[in-house]
């Protein structure tokens, strides 16, 4: 009899994970699907779940066309703009913040956290505005400036994870012998921080080139690769926006999975969408 | 006697936040600020009143909008909570492929938010898969309008947000059962208590702190969602930032836009009021 019940739960268990799984993978699927699929196949009253009539016509269409290299630079650009800037900004900072008092680097990090959570549409609206009298629309520049504001909280979170897992007495060390804290920033606690600030840029990277809100914004006439998507969408060409979407998303997937391991800290304090 | 710390010891460190201050104002603070004074500027004239707030509160789209918002974040608060709480007790069993399935639960975390409004178009279409899906079950016979409006679209977002965003509350939580010693459960078993009994008594009194914070931001990111409700649903079912939206790029009217913005940001800062009133109870962010 106990045997059975616990049979019974096994296979609900099964069940359920069969179901969860589904219902992770299916969405993707179905935008790789559709970005192979001959238009009978899914335009239909009754379109098939599996791939029946392969076609490489999407991926050549988009690949080989003009339209998708203005996105594509600018996001490339405005992507490595941003972490740069954010990099420049965000290192100084961290090592400050990790250094401060702790109370003090807590107060500053719940601050740069709270940037986080301020809607972005009430930011961008008010940006957008100015940025127009400034002539600031539509440059790698200004879309770069203000994807800064959502790429900076995570930056600074792990570059002050970084920074405090370097020994103390190290920099103490160092100050003994006579050197200034600068020296002691640029000749020992940088060389031994390149992995943390590598993996903050990579993220910097990220963020900026699937952000969506800024540059429907910021942006008028040159798209970037998410903008891209969101003006297939609204004209229901659900080839192109499944292509578009499968390249935006692969360099995305790639990264998030071979640094997933550093985002914990992120997780765990609730401070990440991703 | 421990001095206090001064400012003049960290002169160093505090030069070195300086940009970022600097940059948190020109580009945080002084864009909300600045929304604020618009939303008390009358259109045209520039006088201040409150003009811009009776207009938007007696828009019903704005009213649907505010409903909307409350309704999806409970909605998608439930429905993440309840599927989060659920893999991450299971996923601290046991069992064959537990690795692959926890890689597997961290795809839509890295999946750009467009990207998955736009798949969830493709399943919420009248045309679209889970209609099909349905009608292969025989469990309907016409496509159900799944982004038509209404309540049907606010489940519809709820369940597309719960897609990419369950996964971080199942990381959150699993964080929480790992602080719970395992000699609890040895105890309670040895006690005779069922695996109810022991969920209901250990896991969640012990795991409430966990849920708390993944309810509170998870409610801020709820409040703030955009891209979903624009790409699938548009003006049939406004939230408070598609209405911001719509009302600064289709009615040209910065000033109601930044009203309904500020709205959104008192709701918001009255979430976070509360999230810092909590975790400084919990005092240190750094082991969280």
């Amino acid at each position: 009899m106990k045997r059975h019940k616990e049979k019974i739960k096994r296979i609900v268990l099964a069940l359920a994970l069969v179901l969860v799984i589904s219902w992770v993978i299916f969405p993707l699927y179905i935008m790789v699907k559709i970005s192979v699929s001959s238009p009978q196949e899914v335009m239909t009253q009754h379109p098939s779940f599996l791939i029946k009539d392969f076609t490489p016509d999407h991926w050549q269409k988009v690949l080989s066309g003009q339209a998708i290299r203005g996105p594509l630079t600018k996001s490339l650009a405005v992507a490595t703009i941003s972490m740069i800037i954010t990099l420049g900004i965000g290192i100084p900072a961290a090592y400050g913040i990790s250094h401060l008092p702790k109370r003090w680097g807590y107060l500053a990090l719940i601050a740069i956290f709270f940037t986080r959570m301020f809607p972005e549409v009430g930011i961008a609206l008010p940006i957008a505005i100015k940025f127009l009298e400034w002539n600031l629309l539509d440059t790698n520049i200004g879309l770069a400036l203000a994807h800064v504001i959502r790429v900076l909280p995570i930056a600074c979170w792990i570059l002050v994870g970084t920074f405090q897992t370097i020994p103390r007495e190290l920099e103490e060390q160092a100050q003994i012998d006579g050197a200034t804290k600068k020296v002691v920033l640029q000749r020992i606690v940088l060389p031994l921080s390149m992995g943390g600030i590598s993996v903050a840029a990579i993220f910097s990277w990220l963020f900026s080139w699937d952000e969506f809100t800024y540059a429907l914004y910021l942006c008028l006439a040159q798209p970037t690769l998410p903008l891209k998507i969101y003006y297939y969408i609204t004209r229901g060409s659900w080839f192109l926006t499944a292509t578009y979407a499968t390249i935006i998303t692969i360099p995305v997937v790639i990264i998030t999975y071979s640094l997933q391991r550093f985002l914990k800290a992120g997780y765990t304090a609730g401070a990440l969408k991703g | 006697m421990r001095r206090a710390a001064n400012f003049k010891d960290y002169r160093f460190e505090l030069l070195l936040i300086l940009p970022l201050a600097l940059y948190v104002i020109g580009f945080t603070l002084g864009p909300i600020i600045y929304a604020i004074l618009l939303s008390f500027q009358e259109q045209f004239t520039n006088n201040f009143s409150l003009k811009n707030y009776y207009q938007i509160f007696s828009h019903f789209q704005f009213k649907n909008a505010l409903i909307n918002t409350f309704a999806i974040t409970i909605l998608s608060l439930i429905l993440e909570l309840c599927v989060g709480l659920f893999l991450a007790v299971l996923l601290t069993r046991r069992f064959i492929g537990k690795g692959l399935l926890r890689a597997l639960m961290l795809l839509p975390l890295g999946v750009p938010t467009i990207v998955s409004a736009a798949n969830m178009r493709y399943i919420f279409d009248s045309q679209g898969y889970l209609n099909e899906f349905l009608s292969r079950l025989h469990l309907i016979n016409l496509p159900i309008d799944w982004t038509g409006g209404g309540g049907l679209s606010i489940f519809t977002l709820a369940l597309a947000d719960a897609w990419k965003v369950t996964p971080l509350v199942m990381l959150i939580l699993i964080a929480g059962l790992e602080t719970i010693p395992l000699d609890l459960f040895e105890a309670a078993r040895v006690d005779g208590a069922s695996f109810w009994q022991a969920f209901r008594r250990i896991t969640l009194p012990l795991l409430k702190p966990f849920i708390t914070i993944p309810l509170i931001v998870r409610g801020i990111d709820a409040f703030r969602l955009f891209e979903l409700p624009l790409t699938l649903v548009g003006s049939s079912t406004p939230v408070l930032s598609t209405y911001t939206y719509f009302e600064y790029f289709q009615y040209n009217n910065p000033y109601t836009a930044a009203a309904s913005a500020v709205i959104l940001l008192i709701m918001i800062i009255i979430s976070a009021t509360i999230y810092l009133k909590i975790s400084r109870e919990r005092k240190s962010i750094y082991n969280l």
